[in-house]
């Protein structure tokens, strides 16, 4: 993975490597103090290169900046920065409707859309009509739109989620590390073009919301309130389908929010949370407090 | 009157020093233009504009999509300069890594559907010489130049590959018919030859 810093300080990995690359960057400073020299190489590169812009450049771009706004600054929070900012900002994107908000021709589009939209880049907005494209086919939007209630919920959920991961900053320094690179995996599921919502309630209560993107066959799985359990039993994630459960992870008993990344997931496939005893089990022993059905 | 006013203009920001002048000027002028400063933007436009729209052409050839992308890179610069954290790498390489990267995707979602026009085969490194009107003032950019031409060969041409052409590493390796791991491992010496030749702080 070391011999990668090269390769990506010079923008040379596909999407795929680059995101693993990202992730294992996480945890390895060495790398990231190797990256920041190479970076400014290439920057170097770069200026070997400097060429005479057009003339009409200049004009353009001073006068587009008085016609766009500007970034607030982020909370000097490097944590909250990485896990909360980027998060946030993707499932507000999710979670807003953009699909309909971003059809023309749509009632949909009320004010906190617009503001999300005014803040994302270019680059999201036109994967977001690529989305809304697909959206519209599948008629996911529709989908979700028919819970506002839900999406809401949901919402509450991911904000609560957020802030508790940036709790964690006072705990070790390793489990840190592993929030971080499970939120960047985390992330690419939530941004990707076709991710929808699923959500349900658990028997004993609480809250399991799954976001499913059938491209990436990845779901996160988030869950919120759950009842505490004793020391001596967890929740279990799984993914079930007709050929069996497979054990994602496990939950703490106790933590008012959990999230899980479930790799291998297709339509028709359910994700199921059981209690286990601690150490978790190899096979769902009891009947699932919740079910959700991953369509795609 | 001009002669008046300028020991005020010193006393309020003191001229550093002509080596690191720029450098750091770029990152009190990225502050600025946090705040919405006009001025500082235009400022950091001068510094900057030719090597963005320099490497942006260099990546996608294509004189006006080069000029749309670099645009749209200026702007950002504007729009995210409050993101922008020194204590993460100097202002040159932020603007920099931004402007190649959206080059490079732009390349590659166009990849993605169809073919890029180049033909890919008959590509050869000594093209990226070409470029014609590249400003030869900067002796920072002339510094890197000879670095570049002090790396062996295959490090070389790996690295000019892969930045002035926008080509991922397996791409790299295809062109130059050799292994995957070998390419790799000569992008990361070179660069970090280069790094060493041009005395670039980390």
């Amino acid at each position: 993975m070391h011999v990668l810093t090269g390769s990506y300080a010079l923008d040379a990995l596909d999407a795929q490597e680059r995101a693993e690359f990202e992730r294992h960057l996480q945890h390895c400073p060495s790398c990231q103090a190797e990256v920041r020299g190479l970076r400014e190489t290439a920057a170097r590169l770069a200026i070997a290169r400097a060429a005479q812009p057009p003339a009409q450049l200049e004009q353009r771009v001073l006068a587009a900046t008085y016609r766009t706004r500007q970034l607030p600054p982020l909370p000097a929070d490097r944590l909250r920065r990485d896990l909360g900012q980027t998060r946030l900002a993707r499932l507000a994107r999710l979670f807003a409707g953009r699909p309909a908000a971003d059809q023309p021709d749509s009632s949909h589009g009320h004010r906190s859309d617009r503001r999300s939209d005014r803040r994302s880049d270019r680059r999201s907005d036109r994967r977001a009509a690529r989305r809304s494209d697909r959206g519209r086919g599948s008629g996911w939007s529709n989908n979700w739109l028919r819970s506002p209630r839900l999406v809401g919920a949901v919402a509450a959920a991911s904000v609560a989620a957020a802030v508790g991961l940036g709790i964690t900053q006072v705990s070790t320094q390793h489990q840190l590390d592993s929030a971080q690179a499970t939120s960047a995996a985390i992330a690419k599921v939530l941004d990707a073009p076709d991710a929808r919502i699923e959500a349900t309630s658990a028997t004993a209560g609480g809250a399991v919301t799954v976001v499913v993107s059938a491209l990436q066959r990845e779901a996160v799985v988030t869950t919120r309130g759950m009842p505490s359990l004793s020391s001596s039993r967890v929740y279990q994630v799984w993914v079930m389908s007709s050929s069996g459960a497979r054990s994602v992870g496990l939950l703490s008993s106790t933590a008012h929010i959990g999230e899980l990344l479930a790799s291998g997931v297709q339509s028709g496939d359910q994700i199921g949370i059981t209690v286990e005893p601690s150490g978790g089990s190899s096979r769902p022993t009891i009947t699932p407090v919740a079910t959700v059905p991953v369509t795609a | 009157m001009h002669d008046m006013s300028r020991p005020e203009i010193r006393a309020a920001r003191p001229d550093p020093g002509p080596a690191e002048g720029e450098a750091q000027d770029l990152a009190f002028l990225l502050a600025q233009v946090a705040r919405g400063d006009h001025q500082a933007f235009e400022a950091v436009y001068g510094q900057l504009a030719g090597p963005v729209y320099g490497v942006v052409r260099q990546v996608l050839r294509d004189p006006a999509q080069s000029e749309e992308v670099a645009q749209e890179v200026l702007l950002e610069v504007w729009r995210s300069a409050s993101r922008f954290d020194p204590a993460r790498g100097s202002g040159v390489a932020w603007v920099l890594t931004m402007a190649h990267r959206r080059a490079v995707d732009r390349v590659r979602s166009e990849n993605a559907g169809s073919r890029r026009e180049q033909k890919v085969a008959s590509e050869t490194v000594t093209e990226y010489d070409d470029v014609a009107d590249i400003v030869e003032t900067s002796l920072e950019g002339q510094r890197a130049r000879r670095c570049l031409d002090s790396l062996t060969d295959l490090q070389g041409e790996s690295i000019k590959l892969a930045y002035y052409g926008g080509y991922s590493y397996p791409e790299v390796a295809q062109l130059l018919g050799v292994a995957l791991g070998t390419v790799k491992t000569r992008i990361r010496d070179g660069l970090i030859r280069m790094r060493d030749c041009m005395g670039v702080m980390a």
